[in-house]
């Protein structure tokens, strides 16, 4: 078995053959520009500003809607309560956006690799906070969703509790779906990333990353 | 805006360095449907972020890190790819003469690499390039004592391995 040094001439040798062997095709080079084809990143730009906008097609109607009931307690709390949680996922998910802006792929590997899994961290744990969160919010955006669509203007003490009841109920049950199923879902893969996300595999994963990214940087660590 | 005359340049640049998109997309994809799409995402990238290029640094350095950004997400990423052209005869590589270009006695070497995680695997492929410590340090990040330490070790691992196979 060779040693890396004498690797390291073989594949120098490989690498003049190499040469001649391949060929760029230009026209697929062309086509992929022309197409303007996006790159995975300016995807995930688009896929985020997407949900900007679906967050602020709710955040304003809500708004309107607290003005309309802003005399009434039992519609106004619950809808500022809606409208917070719509506001403060609008946020996040505007810092993920400027967090994309400010990666330019031409700098060193280490600092963008970090920066990525940075971006990855910061959308699992939104993605986990959502599912907590929306489970409380669950209850406010179903009275102000019965008030807006349906006209029902009174709710009792039972049906809130049990829609609370039923918001928290679905957090083990999402959890125990995504831990049991994730791994089965390899036809739809946004699914599955979103289930692995939610059963906490993803993060385990880029936070592990993350760590051996350290140890790569840091001096005198060992392979 | 970009003008013909700028994508001429940009695939001139391309053709001459196309080796170092063949390479790493050997040593991160097994398969070869994977290494197109890693190629093609590559590629892509390079297009796209070629206006912010400073023609005062060396374009491989920049084509490195580029490449090698792309395919440790592209690595990492697994199932979430987009596959953007499916025909065989749309290749954005061909190799003429796949003996030659994936030869045998190569495996070893291979074999070697693909036991590296996705960081250690920059780093040997840019060794193996003949990057000195000081390109390589500056396409990784990281200092040059940092690369010569790392190296060092890699090649210490190598030899007990092979040690431990006689």
């Amino acid at each position: 078995m060779l040693d890396l040094d004498e690797m390291k001439q073989q594949w120098a040798e490989h690498d003049k053959k190499l040469e001649d062997s391949i060929r760029l095709n230009r026209q697929v080079l062309s086509t992929l520009n022309l197409k303007g084809a996006r790159s995975a990143l300016q995807r995930l730009t688009v896929g985020l500003a997407l949900e900007a906008l679906a967050w602020s097609a709710i955040v304003i109607p809500l708004g309107g809607f607290i003005y309309d009931h802003g005399g009434t307690l039992r519609f106004a709390v619950p809808g500022i309560a809606a409208d917070l949680f719509a506001i403060g996922m609008l946020a996040l998910t505007i810092r993920q956006i400027v967090a994309a802006q400010g990666i330019e792929y031409g700098q060193p590997v280490a600092a963008i690799q970090k920066q990525l899994e940075a971006m990855r961290v910061l959308r699992i744990r939104i993605t986990q906070w959502a599912l907590l969160a929306g489970a409380v919010v669950w209850a406010p955006f179903a009275i102000v969703v019965c008030k807006v669509l349906f006209r029902i203007d009174d709710y009792s003490q039972a049906w809130l509790w049990a829609n609370v009841v039923f918001g928290l109920s679905l957090i083990p049950f999402t959890m125990w779906v995504s831990k049991r199923f994730a791994d089965r879902m390899h036809n739809s893969p946004l699914l599955q990333r979103l289930m692995r996300d939610i059963a906490g595999q993803n993060l385990t994963a880029a936070l592990a990353f993350l760590a051996s990214l350290s140890q790569f940087t840091d001096e005198g660590q060992a392979i | 805006m970009t003008t013909p005359a700028f994508e001429e340049h940009f695939q001139n640049l391309l053709e001459e360095h196309k080796k170092i998109i063949y390479k790493v997309s050997n040593l991160y994809c097994k398969n070869h449907d994977d290494r197109e799409d890693l190629a093609q995402e590559i590629a892509i990238q390079l297009w796209r972020s070629f206006p912010s290029f400073d023609e005062r640094c060396r374009f491989s350095t920049w084509m490195y890190r580029i490449a090698l950004n792309v395919a440790i997400s592209f690595y990492r990423r697994e199932n979430t790819r987009t596959r953007y052209i499916f025909s065989d005869n749309e290749r954005l590589l061909n190799a003429i003469d796949e003996t030659a270009s994936e030869p045998e006695h190569m495996q070893p070497l291979y074999q070697f690499i693909e036991s590296l995680d996705a960081l250690n695997r920059a780093l040997v492929l840019l060794y193996l390039d003949g990057n000195s410590y000081l390109e390589i340090a500056e396409v990784l990040g990281i200092s040059e004592t940092n690369v010569a330490t790392k190296l060092s070790r890699l090649k210490k691992r190598k030899e007990q391995k092979h040690v431990g196979l006689g």
